[in-house]
Parts: structure tokens; sequence; C-alpha cells
């Protein structure tokens, strides 16, 4: 009996932890004067950069959106959450923001946990708009999730095209991480369009999250194949990384990139690093584009770095959110907000700083890609020839 | 050969930051007998120190490398007297969990104070490159494994001729009869922590030399792979920690270069788990007798 | 003899005084639980939480098997539970694109008994160097093994490779999966409580203590340990075969050392060896994070600060000398305005019973 009342104490404790978060939800009727965009993302952990990008993007649209006068007239509030790049705390972050009164969710920052939630998020019909969950099957069974970027496979399709129509190279070698879904994507991708096309493949190297520091052997391996072309589908920390070291072991070759690539310049110790780097992405934080240079402008006054893929793709979706909901015409007080925000999405054409945007039914965007490529540390549209 | 050469090279670059981190991280292991798994979380903190130095207060290379040295130092006798010291009674297992907390406290910090992006360190250490054979061997990569090799003489010398060293290893064998010897027994750990941490601060150094991009969670595989070369080689001993950490560092490049990159994780592992089967208690641990 | 008499001894076992305790808390927190959930009035959050807290218990008391009973460190639990979930979830696939008939009452406890039963071989071969290795260097072998298992099916086309395993024709909801989670938390619960009791219990409480004297009484130390490993790899794989149901997209690469340790910290807080301990840790840790959400960025801050003063306070002596006073009979005493008579026996080892 000793120990029976510190256990019944502590089964309290449990009982009150559970109902704490059990309370019942403050329901999701609101009254029409805001809505809520919901979203999850790593903010700790690994990959807390990306998850950090998405948000301060998100951010921004939200304070423009605000300081504009809304919504149809609703203040937009952003609820964010941490899921640390796990599935199961993205779950439970969905369940925690759709107490909260969610109206509109915006995914996970990375695939594997924005499949996870999307799934969740099936039987209760709320709007998706996710920024950055490139794998194929990140969005597939539920009607109502749209994506603001490109697949995984519709860039490395891209990436073997332009390769071989611009007649950048015929072998080529490849390094990327063996342990993410969106290079491994990328990747087979890249390779079954490549043998399409009739490049040739001849050093594969890659390298996982727990390798991620030395690259020294498998750009000598790079170096020894003597081609001049090396696609990197990796991410933009890992690229800083493996350009680095590779610094006067691979002068003079094309690294060639997708999305993940961006704001690389804003990540290495010395722009010359990234000489010859050429992207394939919807956005670049060079463009001279007006609206991009303005949201790059505010973005750094507010961040102290200049934006990358991540928060233009975050930015973008609280955009396009604004644009469905004002083509539905609808306020979060009608009951049919879901449904009718949903039906607009396909209606709807976006001009956003990753490019003109519209939806088919399986929420898949098209949009162009351009391609950039860096030289003397700036970021220049890329000309074949 | 070149080829070989090559590998073998970038296999002894990798190995001699292992085996440096590993140094420090055998230290505590071996004498205060507790996995200290924010050890490499104090080699982060030591390389934000440096970031700092460097960068924000304009101070000259030399100079930031003491402080470095003076905040890991600090930190390390800090999380020892706040985190560890109430435990000194506990089971091994209970301060192995406070370790991992003062881990998770230490990245979370880091994270809050300098952000998720990564941040490039200061390249202290200019060294030339040597080329031997047609086979060039960067400044970083010898500059490593000399100072490696230093201060695992240093350490060596110091546990095995001085009086602190041998209250070292007397703490290290029985606690409980060291203190009836009149070894302060507390006095003995904030020091071995204090070096240990010390010896944190110079792997990080390095780390920041040879790989240039610092974030919070920058400590957490250093770690892991510190621990698993103090194992490899032999718990406590310290040229075990050095001799596993160059061969964990060589045998990763080697899978990676004639086998396959993909499996490169698994072979190393897979080495080790065979070597530990066959040697128990690692390459250069002693072995104990069971008493009955 | 020893047989026919299991399960009368067994059910004896259960009328014993504490462990009826803990399985009555245990059905009450689960009665209201399911309650809530099924009458709507639970919130989203602690529903979408039940599935992967309820799996984590399983996952602790197993692993206390290992580390509390066996006394030997492992922090390569989490790999046992992929290599039960992939193997399990697989199975599930192939048998809803089979036979798409197939009742989800058939198909998922036939998913749990085939991952646990995959898991439980691969404990056999990792259970295999602990009978040479001990301590730290059996710790960094499971470590060792752990990253083998995660690159492996990292790196295997048929359980999706990198891109993970897409169990999105088999998801299911907590309303669906929480009879399930019930049914195995009882499960390992009631098994390893009565294991703790049985004769084979003493046997591994003994290697435990000392392994030479055990082995000179005639216990078989290398049957008990490859059992006790295969037994908690059984119940971690049948856990993770149900936690992959309630995902959609899973990655070998969650199942890593931190979480293998994440296990281990909810084990050690629980206190070795102890069933009751594991499954109140299991909660309480899982639980904090999200609890702790209020908190937005400073919210693992907040979380290691906690974990750090849990361990601290859990090891003060005079901590546990106030809860060792917190018992029935003082209580009544101070209700009775009577003097409080002073426990004499007090707690030294962090909040479990050795």
């Amino acid at each position: 009996m000793k120990k029976f009342v510190a256990m019944m104490l502590a089964a309290v404790m449990c009982l009150a932890c559970m109902t704490a978060c059990g309370a019942p939800a403050a329901s999701n009727v609101s009254d029409g004067s805001s809505i809520i965009i919901g979203g999850v993302g790593p903010l700790t952990g690994d990959y807390a950069n990306y998850g950090t990008s998405v948000r301060n993007g998100m951010v921004q649209a939200v304070e423009e959106i605000n300081a504009a006068g809304g919504i149809n007239g609703m203040e937009v509030v952003l609820d964010f959450q941490d899921s640390a790049a796990d599935p199961d705390s993205a779950v439970a972050a969905y369940g925690k923001l759709m107490d909260n009164g969610m109206n509109v969710f915006t995914g996970g920052v990375l695939s594997g946990e924005t499949a996870s939630a999307v799934a969740a998020a099936n039987e209760d019909g709320v709007p998706i708009v996710t920024p950055t969950a490139t794998a194929d099957a990140a969005i597939v069974g539920n009607p109502n999730t749209f994506r603001i970027c490109f697949t995984d496979s519709s860039q490395g399709l891209a990436s073997a095209n332009y390769i071989a129509d611009n007649k950048m190279a015929d072998k080529v070698a490849v390094f990327y991480q063996s342990d993410i879904d969106y290079s491994v994507g990328l990747y087979t991708n890249f390779e079954t369009q490549c043998a399409e096309r009739g490049i040739e493949i001849v050093e594969v190297q890659t390298f996982t999250a727990d390798t991620a520091t030395d690259f020294s052997t498998q750009i000598n391996a790079i170096a020894d194949s003597g081609v001049s072309l090396v696609f990197i589908p990796i991410y933009a920390a890992e690229a800083s990384t493996f350009l680095t070291q590779a610094q006067g072991k691979l002068d003079g070759k094309i690294f060639f990139g997708c999305d993940g690539l961006d704001g690389i310049l804003g990540k290495v110790s010395d722009p010359a690093v990234a000489e010859n780097v050429v992207m394939l992405t919807p956005f670049a934080a060079d463009d001279p584009d007006a609206q991009v240079q303005a949201f790059v402008t505010e973005y750094k006054a507010d961040n102290g770095a200049a934006p990358d893929q991540f928060a233009a793709s975050g930015y973008d979706a609280i955009y396009v959110i604004k644009a469905a909901v004002e083509k539905a015409g609808v306020t979060t007080a009608d009951a049919d907000f879901d449904a009718k925000v949903v039906a607009a999405m396909t209606a709807i054409e976006v001009d956003g700083v990753t490019g003109t945007m519209t939806w088919g039914e399986d929420g898949e965007t098209t949009k162009a890609a351009k391609a950039m490529i860096i030289h003397d540390g700036v970021a220049v549209l890329y000309t074949a020839g | 050969m070149i080829h070989f050469l090559q590998t073998l090279i970038s296999g002894l670059s990798l190995g001699s930051i292992y085996a440096l981190i590993a140094l420090g991280y055998t230290m505590v292991y071996g004498i205060a007998k507790m996995l200290n798994f924010a050890h490499g979380d104090i080699i982060m903190v030591g390389a934000y120190a440096a970031i700092v130095a460097v960068f924000q207060m304009k101070l000259p290379g030399l100079v930031a490398v003491l402080a470095a040295v003076l905040v890991c130092t600090v930190l390390g006798v800090t999380v020892e007297f706040l985190a560890y010291k109430p435990l000194r009674q506990s089971p091994p297992l209970t301060v192995l969990i406070t370790a991992i907390g003062v881990s998770y406290f230490l990245q979370n910090i880091a994270l809050l104070i300098f952000g998720s992006e990564q941040m490039a360190s200061p390249v202290i250490m200019k060294l030339p490159a040597l080329v031997i054979g047609g086979v060039q061997i960067d400044g970083i990569t010898w500059g490593t494994l000399a100072v490696t090799c230093i201060i695992m003489l240093g350490l060596t010398l110091f546990i095995n001729k001085t009086k602190m060293g041998k209250a070292m290893r007397a703490v290290s064998e029985d606690k409980g009869a060291a203190e009836l010897m009149g070894i302060s027994v507390n006095k003995t750990i904030t020091i071995t922590f204090a070096i240990g941490s010390a010896l944190a601060a110079i792997a990080s150094i390095f780390y920041g030399s040879a790989y240039v991009y610092i974030r919070p969670t920058t400590g957490a595989m250093p770690g892991i792979k510190a621990f698993t070369a103090a194992v490899f080689g032999g718990i406590g001993s310290i040229p075990g920690a050095m001799l596993g950490g160059i061969l964990l560092g060589v045998i990763e490049q080697f899978a990676k270069a004639y086998i396959s990159t993909l499996w490169s994780d698994a072979i190393v592992f897979g080495v080790l788990v065979v070597v530990l089967i066959v040697k128990p208690t690692g390459l250069l641990g002693k072995k104990i007798s069971e008493k009955v | 003899m020893e047989k026919k008499n299991t399960f009368k001894t067994a059910l004896k076992r259960l009328t014993t005084k504490k462990n009826p305790l803990t399985v009555a808390m245990v059905a009450v927190l689960y009665a209201v639980i399911a309650y809530l959930v099924y009458s709507g009035s639970a919130s989203r959050q602690l529903s979408n939480m039940l599935i992967s807290v309820s799996c984590y218990i399983v996952l602790a008391v197993s692993l206390n098997l290992v580390v509390g009973l066996l006394g030997e460190l492992s922090l390569g639990h989490a790999s046992f539970m992929s290599v039960g979930l992939f193997t399990g979830c697989q199975l599930a696939l192939t048998l809803h694109n089979a036979i798409p008939g197939m009742p989800f009452w058939v198909r998922l406890p036939l998913a749990m008994l085939f991952g646990g039963i995959m898991a439980a071989a691969v404990g056999f071969v990792v259970g295999l160097p602990a009978l040479r290795l001990k301590g730290d260097y059996l710790a960094i072998v499971t470590l060792a093994c752990g990253e083998i298992i995660k690159s492996i099916i990292t790196n295997l086309k048929i359980f999706g490779g990198a891109l993970g395993l897409s169990t999105g024709p088999i998801y299911s909801n907590t309303k669906t999966l929480l009879p399930y989670a019930i049914v195995l938390v009882f499960l390992t619960m009631l098994l390893m409580m009565n294991l703790k009791k049985s004769r084979y219990g003493r046997a591994i409480m003994a290697v435990r203590d000392n392994r030479i004297a055990a082995e000179s009484c005639g216990v078989n130390v290398t049957y008990f340990k490859l059992v006790v490993f295969m037994i908690a790899a059984f119940f971690a794989g049948a856990a993770g075969a149900l936690y992959g149901h309630n995902f959609a997209n899973i990655k070998a690469t969650t199942f890593d050392y931190n979480m293998s340790i994440e296990i281990l910290v909810i084990v050690v807080l629980g206190g070795m060896g102890s069933v009751r301990g594991s499954i109140i840790a299991a909660i309480v840790l899982r639980a904090l994070p999200e609890m702790l959400r209020e908190f937005s960025d400073y919210r693992m801050l907040v979380y290691s600060i906690v974990l750090i003063a849990i361990m601290l306070l859990n090891a003060s002596p005079r901590f546990n000398e106030l809860r060792g006073r917190l018992t029935v009979k003082n209580i009544i005493a101070v209700l009775k305005k009577k003097k409080t008579p002073v426990e004499e026996t007090v707690e030294v080892t962090a909040g479990g019973e050795k």
C-alpha cells in the first residue's frame, strides 16, 4: 500500500493531462470576423531551418494581407505548430489546430509529415493548401488538398529534359542524399528520363544524414569520372557543404540542381564556391521581377537573410488561400466554407513569387520553372551555350 | 594506388576528427563512468563561441580559440555541478537520461539564440597542404592528426604520471575506496569535466575548420560517433579512443570508396559489431575478470 | 506439470495486491478515454495522440523486460518496432490488394502477429551478441544493429526505400484502432506482470543480479537472454504494425537511435522493472511535449528543463522522503488530525522498485 497514493496521484495527473488536452474544442464555427490558417512544420530538430523559413514566409504574407484589410474583411490569424519533422507530432499538432478552430490548413513542410496530416484531415473536409511537400504521394487520397510546389517526378523529369534540350552534357554524374524522399524521388525520376533522352549517368554517389559532413570520397569519385555536369538533387544546406569541400577539386563543372538548392548563395561561406551552380526553380531571390524583389526586400528586413524557396512557397500559400476564399466569396461564418473554398481552388489563377499557378482536380499546379546560373556570386538567368 | 592513398588520407582526415572528439569523451566516460550524451553539444557550443568571437567581437584567431576553450570549460563544469553532481549516488542510467536532457537543452538554447540556419565557422587554422608521392594532404588533415596525437600523449602522461592523474584513476576504479584514501571525488570529477570540455572546445575549432557549417544540431552526430569510437577502442582507454576514432573514419571512407556509398553506414556498424563480438572489451580495453 | 498450472497460477497472481491495482488503473483510464473518443467529446489533439501513446506504452513495457529485468542496456528498441512496422504493414497492404473483402478485424491482428514474429526473429539475431557482451559494449552493439536495420530498410525497394512506405490504403483513424491498441496494451502488461512473478522471471532476474551464481544453480543463461530479447522484440514489432496503420507514410529513418533513447528515457523514468512506472512515464513523457504547445518556440526548451528537473527530483532523498510519506495510512492519519507516523523506509533509487 505504500505507494498507493503516489501511484493514484500519478494516475490522476495522467488523467488531468489527458483531459486538459481532452477538453472539447472551442467549436469550429467561427463568427466570420477572422480566418484561422493553421500550419505544421519542423521548428526544432534537424530540419528546423525549413520549417522556420516556411513560417517566416507565411508570417510576412499574413502581415501584408492584414495591413491591406484582410480576406473578405476577415482578419487572418496564423497558427503554426512545431512537428520536429516527426509525423507523430505533426498529426497531434493537426488535432491541436482543429481544436483551435482552424479554417484552412497548410499541411506540413516535409512530405512525410504532410502525408500523415493530410490523411488525418480527410474526414474533416478542411481545405488544404500545402506549400512544400514535393513527394508525389503526399497529397493523394484527400480531394481537398492542393499544393504550391512541383512534384518530385515532374522536377526529375524536367531536369533531364532541360539538360538534353540545351545539350548541356551527354554524360553526367549524380550526387544525392539516399535517406530523404525529396532527393531520392528526384533522382529516380531523373534516372528514368535520362535513359529516355540518351543521357548516360556514369557515376552515382550518395550520402545520408548521418554522414553529411565529409564528402571527400564522393568528390574524388566524381572527379575521377571526368564528367562536365553533376546533378545534385539535394537541399541547399547539404549542397553548401558539398560545394565547399569540392572547391579546387571539381572546378569548372556545372552543378545542376532543382528548387531545393534555392537560397544557396545565402548559405555558403564564400560565394565563389557556388560558381556554376544551375538551379531549375520556380523561385529565385535574384529574379528582377518587381513582385519578387518587393518580397525579398521585405523578407530581408524582417529576417536578416534572403528568402529561400521554402519561404517563397509559404508566402505564396497564404496568398493562394486568400485568392480562393475571395473567389468563393465566403466568410468563416458560412456553413459551406470548406466546400466552396475547395471548389474555388480549381477556378483561380494566382500570380505569386513562385510563378503563375492554376490547379487541376488532382491538386497539382502547373507553373513554369526558370533555370538560373550562379556567376561571380550572382544568380542570373541561364542561357544555353 | 593513388586512389587507395587518397581514400586512406580522407579516412585519416575524418578519423582524426572523430578521434579528437572521442578523446574528450572517453576522458569523462572512463573516469566519471557516465555516458555524457551532451559532449557533442558542448562541441557545438564551442563552435558557436568561436563564430561569435571572430565574426562579432572581431577577436584574432588564437584569442578566439582561448575564448571557445573558456566558454566550454565553464559550461562543462556548470552542467556537471547543476545536473550531474546531485546524481552521484544514482544508478548510471539516471545520469545518462539527465545527460540527454542537457543535450536537448543545449540544442534548443542554441536554436533560440542563433536560429536554425547554418552559420559558417571561421577558418582559424590555415596550414599549408603537403604533397607526398602525388597525393595531397590538406593542412587541416595533418594539423588535426598532429594535434590529436599530441593531446593523446599529453593525456596519457597526465593520467599516468601526475598526482591528479593518479587520483583520477583511483576514482575510476573505486569511488568509495578513493574517498577513503583522502581523494576528493567531487573535485576530481569536476576537473575531469573541465578537461573533457576544454578538449571538446579544441575539437570544435578543428571541426569548424574542416566542415565549416555549424547548426544547433551539429553536435548530435559527432557525439554518437565519439561514443562509438570510445567503446570500439575500449572504455576508458585513451589510446583506444584515438585508435577507435581513426579506424572508424578509415573504415567509413573505404566502405564508401570501394563498396557502396548506399551501404556504407551499414558496413561501418557491421564491422563494429563483428569486432566487438570477437573482442568483447574493445580493441585496447582491459579484460575484466569476473568476481565470483 | 508446469505448463498445466501456468494458467491457474497466473490467475492466482492476478489477484495479488499490486498488479490488479495497476490493471484497474489502466482499465479505468482507457474506459474514460474510450468514452470521450466515441462520444465525440475528446479533443482532436487527444484522440490523435492515443494510438501513438498506446504504442509507446507497449514499447516501454517491453523494453523494460530487457533493461529492467535482464539488466542489459539496449539502444536499438526502435529498430524492432520498425521491423514489425514495415513487415506487418507490407503484409496488410498485400492482403488489402489481394483479398479486398478481408475484414479489418482479421487483417490488422494478422499484420500485428506477422510484424511481431518478424521482429522477434530479428530480436533473436540481435540477442546473440548479448551472450558475449555486457554493459556499454552491448549498448553500442544494439545501437549499431539498429542503425544497420535502418539502413537496410531505407535501401529496400519493397518497403518503399527512402520515399517511405505509403500506408495510405490501410490508414485508419483512432476510432478504428483504439480497441486493438487497448487489447495490445493489456496483453503486454499482463504478460510482463506475470512473467516477472513466474519462475521464468525469477530466473531472468537471477541472471541480472549474478550471472555466475544463476548459472551454477542450473539457469540456462543463453536461453533466457535470447528469449527475453525475442519477447521484447515481438511486442515492439506488434506495436509497430499498429503504429503504421495510424499514418499515411512511414520512413525507416524515423526509427533511429534517438527514438530508441526516447523509449529508454521512459523506462528509466518509470523505474527499472516496474510495469506501472513504464505506463505512467510513457503517458507523461508523450503528453508533455503536446501540453507544452502553448509555449510555442520555447516548447522543447521547457521540455528539456522539465526532463532534467524530473530526474533530479526523483533522485533527491528529500523528495523521496516526502513521497514516501504519502501513504494511505498517513493521509488518513492527517485527516483524523493525528500525529503523522513517519515512514522509516526511504527510497534511494530513481522512482522504481529494485
